[in-house]
């Protein structure tokens, strides 16, 4: 199964937040207006749209409101906005923040250090990426966070000695739910320092692990939402066990593995074209998976031509050569197609195209030319 | 020389009765690998293609003396099925199933670093020694020979890339699959240093994408006065930022983990560097004409 983000919302970050004692704002979660005009609440306050998707405070998904008039405003505007392509599945209602200082503060997983990276800024916020790189503290297991390691990293960085502590206190919390929940990201920006010095986390961004949906029911139902608002194209794809990301190009390409189907997209893109998709159906190699492949790529307005490139490992690439041939005999897309089988078996393939009347290239270069010239040529 | 794994390798299957645990049985035989114990709770006793089957992995050990696993286990049961192996006292082990945990990943490398073995996976074709040994199931015919040390991040990607090494007269010492999960056992440092050590290893060709940080390992080492020449193919440079491109850890989510970010870092300490497949094999031939020039 593979899935390109498993964000959760806002509100559903900060219920995990408070379940582990980290304070946040007072807040209410609402969903139409006859919730927003039965909502009370001491102004000024905040109004965020509730997304699974990163940006939302650039594109305008944060407003503040005064009255209860200004607060349905906001609503109405805020859900009728859309981030990404989502549309909010709700706004976040919550009262505004004295800010004194806004710091950041985030667990997450590190290839590097092979498990947890704890991250800190004393200067947190909307344009955190802009400034110096966090100070990271390498935990690796959540069993090895010491406290002491910790705030000898904080000590330069971070001279208030309250707010040092109370750092130190929630990085360990955070661990606990990033392994209490198979979270991979916890990050907390801003973390309110608040008038009197109490922290507060203003805002939660959590991702969790979809590999461990196996595991935990809260992961699985958060798949199955996700996979509810995906496009219909993707939501086949991932039933069928095939990857898709779709592109801007002009060249539908399937393919085989993560790395050569990246490999390919690179190749098109220095013949002078552009890949109008990422597939890969190295997962379900069959007559289903690429049927389901060339319906898609031969429906999709952007796609002038298709490029198969398979090359067979495990793959018996004579076994895709009888199913590319079935398949091309009954489609009806007048789309260019070039065909590229290499590896295991391939000169068995090279046969069974020449005789059915396709040419088997030999490598991937000559194969994407082929292609690129092809559509080239159809729109000259 | 390679690293890892040689010619004296004593495989152990761990799940030698599923599929892809039968199905390796033959094709490590094939490859010249010595097959001698499987494991698989409640099939003691039986054999498959002639390989004796035990009911644990410490059984398995004492009885054949095996010193590498090859674990098929689904990834429901793998660390269970690791750690059993780890602390059965076996050196390397090879886990190549995808959709692993994090959390699982991060112990399957903790008890390996505790107990001083080299866990090669998750998500990862394994490790093999051309002309020597095999453990994992790459196409045996992408592979020869020789004094290349290849790391990949992609199995699909190191079986095309060895494929156009071997055909290109720059066989391999050993080609080690790192794995496309963001947390893995032996990582791009750590495989670095076994090629380094290897004497027999005269050039690093390292295959790897966007996302993560791994990359930076490659120029980190590359730098250093003594480190062998080494050259580098990256894929995904066509790839948008925020998307998954199929690897667990194959996303752009900071300028850092971008193509470009990563190419200039490589390329500033001198590492020869592929812009694409096609240039790959001139880029392992000149990093191995560096090495062979003696030093001046």
């Amino acid at each position: 199964m593979h899935y390109a983000f498993m964000l959760i919302t806002e509100a559903q970050g900060k219920a995990l937040l408070r379940a582990a004692a980290v304070t946040t704002p007072s807040s209410h979660e609402l969903r139409s207006l006859d919730e927003v005009r039965g909502c009370r609440v001491d102004f000024p306050v905040a109004v965020k749209a509730q997304v699974a998707a990163g940006g939302r405070g650039k594109a305008g998904g944060i407003r503040k409101a005064n009255s209860s008039s200004e607060l349905a405003s906001a609503f109405d505007a805020i859900m009728a906005m859309r981030f990404a392509g989502e549309a909010p599945s709700s706004v976040l209602v919550e009262s505004w923040l004295d800010i004194e200082r806004e710091l950041y503060l985030a667990v997450a997983i590190d290839s590097r250090v092979g498990g947890f990276n704890v991250l800190y800024s004393p200067r947190g916020g909307v344009n955190i990426e802009d400034g110096p790189p966090p100070l990271s503290y390498p935990v690796g297991l959540v069993r090895n966070f010491r406290a002491h390691a910790f705030r000898a990293l904080l000590e330069p960085v971070e001279s208030d000695t309250k707010v040092r502590e109370r750092v130190i206190s929630i990085a360990r919390r955070l661990l606990e739910i990033a392994q209490a929940n198979e979270c991979t990201t916890v990050e907390i920006n801003p973390l309110v320092v608040a008038k009197g010095g109490s922290l507060i986390a203003a805002d939660a961004k959590i991702v969790l692990d979809e590999a461990a949906a196996f595991r935990k029911a809260a992961t699985a139902s958060a798949i199955a939402a996700s996979r509810d608002k995906a496009e219909r194209d993707i939501r086949s794809c991932e039933e069928a066990n095939l990857m898709l990301v779709w592109l801007d190009g002009e060249i539908g390409l399937i393919s085989g593995g993560a790395g050569m189907t990246m490999a390919a997209m690179d190749a098109i893109d220095g013949a002078g074209a552009q890949p109008a998709c990422f597939l890969d159906v190295s997962g379900n190699p069959t007559p289903a998976g690429f049927g389901l492949a060339f319906d898609l790529l031969d429906r999709a307005p952007n796609v002038k031509g298709i490029l198969v490139s398979m090359f067979g490992g495990g793959l018996h690439t004579d076994r895709v050569a009888k199913t590319l041939v079935e398949l091309l005999a009954k489609r009806t897309s007048s789309k260019p197609v070039t065909l590229r089988l290499n590896g295991t078996r391939s000169d068995l393939a090279t046969t069974i195209l020449r005789e059915a009347g396709r040419q088997n290239h030999a490598t991937l270069e000559a194969a994407v030319l082929d292609i690129v010239r092809c559509v080239a040529g159809a729109r000259s | 020389m390679s690293i890892l794994l040689d010619a004296d390798a004593r495989v152990l299957i761990v799940g030698i009765t599923g599929k892809f645990g039968t199905f390796s049985v033959k094709d490590l035989q094939q490859s010249h690998t010595r097959v001698v114990a499987g494991v698989a709770p409640g099939r003691g006793g039986q054999t498959i293609e002639g390989v004796p089957v035990f009911s644990s992995v410490a059984a398995a050990m004492k009885e054949t003396h095996a010193n590498a696993a090859l674990v098929y286990v689904p990834a429901v049961v793998a660390l269970d099925a690791v750690l059993e192996t780890i602390e059965a006292g076996c050196p390397l082990i090879a886990y190549p199933g995808d959709g692993l945990p994090v959390l699982d990943a991060m112990e399957m490398r903790a008890a390996a670093l505790d107990h001083g073995a080299h866990l090669v996976g998750p998500n990862s074709p394994g490790l093999i020694s051309p002309g020597k040994a095999k453990l994992g199931f790459m196409p045996s015919f992408c592979y020869a020979p020789g004094p290349i040390g290849v790391i990949s991040r992609s199995g699909s990607l190191s079986y095309e890339a060895c494929f156009r090494l071997s055909s290109a007269g720059l066989g391999q010492t050993s080609v080690i699959g790192i794995g496309g999960d963001p947390v893995r056992g032996v990582n791009a440092a750590e495989a670095i240093g076994l090629f380094h050590d290897d004497p027999e290893t005269r050039a690093i060709v390292y295959l790897g994408e966007i996302g993560g940080s791994e990359e930076y390992a490659l120029a980190e080492y590359a730098k250093r006065p003594d480190a062998k020449p080494s050259a580098a193919l990256l894929v995904g440079r066509t790839a948008p930022a925020g998307k998954k491109m199929g690897h667990a850890a194959a996303m752009i989510g900071s300028y850092a983990e971008s193509w470009v970010a990563k190419v200039e870092a490589l390329d500033r300490a001198g590492v020869v560097i592929a812009r694409d497949l096609d240039g790959l094999a001139s880029a392992g031939a000149s990093a191995l004409a560096r090495a062979m020039k003696p030093a001046v």
